[in-house]
């Protein structure tokens, strides 16, 4: 493998797509809403995410000790914002990369066999491996990016709420949350684009790429956010173990995605 | 020497038989015509020979590269222009020629750039290089496809219907610029087509395929020679007499004369070292020629033959 060349592949397709809204936009949007409506929502009606007293009560009482201590002498305002965006949230940062590479990856093979300039591409003496991992590479560095930057945004914005409204010091970033952005999200990132690729790769369209991995994801997602909510209460400790996890399934995807391209294939199925 | 060499190659899918069992050679430096119908099997042949698909059967060496060994070093020698253009619309004349060159392993910069340059020249494209490729017309997209092939200096270049779908006029520029090109560049071209004009002007060999099945192999010449028999030498006179007629039917090189009016038809075996005896022979004879025609049976005639021979 030469890295020169899947570093060319993936400027060529970062050339392609970044004059193509259709593919940038669904990027971009996703994060948008996690990072700026949903905390700015949580802090424009205080108290009244329909969760009364009671419930509250309800689901302190099942909090880890460590985290049940940091509430002691808070007003019911103000635990609701704590929890809701140190935790409640911090999933919704794990679907980021996932779902905002859908568009690029599933674009990465289908989109050229749309378009017919595959049959060029596959003629290069580019191999598959590096063709494989250029395709995969532009998908996951805009994903990176926008997760990063949905953080930034998010943490600013939960930052100017805390210390305005409640004068706290600011509470973002914490280390649960940089593990998360920057050891679990990678992770999570690459198996989601690796699968997609792959699929990308087999079928004949951009819409069928989306709609199977859509249906392959749906499973991973639901799984994720389980793990995540349960782990970002745990802390750091439980989120750098889960990358590990992650870590493996991407060695499997990216191995597997590798294994199973075969380009001589994609030209025989395209008809 | 064969730069080319296949053996038994084929490719089914399914139970259609796409290529089957082709054997031919290419030789260094020589336009070869692969000329078919369509849904002949041209395309799926270049494209095996290109690695971008595998044979099912048979195998080849482009280069004395076997192509399902070394798919890769195959790749590196060949240029190809793929039956589509197959280029990225939204990306300049000149970042698709950039992307291509590096793919192919041109990647000193200075080198990139000067053999970008000499295409776009030698294309006529140079001033349109900074516009979008979707912005293009038809024939403009096959000059910049081709300039792509070219990009490395490949030894070998496979072309797949280079005028399919362009008017008469740009077919006869791209079939000039190939001409120019197999001189200027000294490749090996396999050139694809269903169009006989193509191959007549370009290929020095031609090989007919039907049905993925090889039907007759030789120069345009030969072929049509093979079917329509021998070429006929057509001279017309002023005034034809019987001392005029005995002088030809004399000659060595007639093989056969048949006269209709002022006109004389002598058969030969070769026109080129006929004709000037013809004349001579005539004018010694004290006939006054008007005009002297070599009449060939086309190749078109021959292909027509030889493809619907086969198909009944
Ligand atoms: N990927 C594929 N899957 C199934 N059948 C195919 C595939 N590619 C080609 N064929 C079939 O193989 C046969 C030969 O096709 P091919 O494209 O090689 O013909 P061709 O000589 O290039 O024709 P044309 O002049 O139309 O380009 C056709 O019957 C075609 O339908
Ligand atoms: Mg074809």
């Amino acid at each position: 493998m030469r890295l020169k060349k899947v570093m060319l592949v993936f400027r060529k397709d970062w050339l392609e797509i970044s004059r193509n809204w259709q593919v940038i936009l669904p990027i971009v949007i996703l994060p948008f809403i996690f990072s700026v409506l949903l905390p700015i929502l949580v802090s424009m009606v205080p108290g009244s995410t329909g969760t009364s007293p009671e419930n509250l009560e309800e689901i302190t009482r099942n909090l880890p000790s460590q985290v049940k201590n940091k509430l002691v002498g808070m007003t019911n305002q103000q635990i609701m914002f704590y929890i809701t965006t140190l935790y409640l949230f911090a999933p919704f940062f794990i679907i980021i990369p996932i779902m905002a590479p859908s568009a690029i990856a599933s674009d990465s093979f289908a989109g050229e066999k749309e378009r017919r300039t595959i049959e060029a591409l596959l003629a290069t003496p580019i191999s598959d491996t590096e063709m494989f991992l250029g395709k995969t590479l532009v998908s996951f560095i805009p994903t990176m990016t926008v997760t990063i930057a949905s953080f930034i945004t998010y943490s600013a914005i939960v930052n100017l709420y805390s210390t305005t409204m409640f004068k706290w010091k600011p509470l973002l970033p914490n280390l649960t949350w940089l593990t998360m952005i920057f050891l679990l999200s990678p992770t999570v990132a690459l198996a989601s684009i690796g699968l997609t690729v792959m699929v990308s790769a087999k079928v004949k369209g951009v819409r069928e790429a989306q709609q199977i991995s859509a249906v392959l994801l749906i499973p991973i997602i639901i799984l994720v956010i389980i793990q995540a909510s349960g782990a970002v209460f745990i802390g750091p400790s439980m989120i750098t173990a889960l990358t590990g996890i992650f870590a493996a399934i991407d060695f499997l995807v990216i191995y597997l995605g590798v294994k199973m391209f075969r380009r001589e294939e994609i030209l025989s199925k395209l008809a | 020497m064969s730069v080319i060499e296949v053996t038994g190659l084929t490719k089914k899918f399914g139970s259609l038989v796409a290529v089957d069992h082709l054997d031919f050679e290419v030789w260094r430096g020589e336009v070869f015509g692969l000329l078919g119908p369509n849904g002949a099997g041209k395309t799926t042949t270049i494209r095996m020979l290109a690695c971008l698909i595998s044979p099912s059967e048979g195998s080849a060496r482009v280069n004395g590269q076997d192509i399902v060994e070394e798919p890769l070093k195959v790749r590196e020698t060949v240029g190809i222009l793929t039956e589509n253009p197959c280029l990225y619309e939204r990306l300049t004349a000149y970042e698709n020629l950039d992307f291509f060159a590096e793919a192919y392993g041109v990647t000193d910069p200075l080198e990139k750039r000067e053999r970008i340059r000499e295409l776009f020249d030698f294309f006529g494209l140079w001033e349109r290089r900074n516009e979008k490729v979707a912005s293009f017309s038809r024939g403009m997209k096959q000059k910049l496809a081709i300039a792509r092939a070219l990009v490395h200096r490949p030894p070998i270049l496979f072309l797949d219907e280079p005028t399919a779908g362009l008017d008469p006029e740009s077919s006869k520029e791209i079939r000039d610029l190939i001409e120019r090109l197999s001189r200027k560049e000294k490749c090996t071209i396999l050139l694809c087509t269903h169009r006989l004009e193509d191959a007549e002007k370009l290929a020095n060999r031609v090989m007919i395929i039907n049905k993925g099945r090889n039907i007759a192999t030789g120069s345009p010449e030969q072929l049509s020679e093979r079917i329509t028999g021998q070429p006929v030498v057509e001279v017309k006179l002023v005034k034809l007499n019987r001392k005029v007629l005995n002088a030809v039917k004399n000659l060595s090189q007639a093989l056969k004369v048949e006269s209709f009016k002022d006109k004389i038809l002598i058969t030969v075996e070769n026109p080129k070292s006929a004709t000037p005896e013809i004349v001579k022979g005539i004018v010694y004879a004290g006939g006054e020629i008007l005009t002297v025609k070599t009449l060939r049976p086309s190749l078109e005639e021959a292909y027509l033959k030889l493809v619907k021979g086969e198909s009944s």
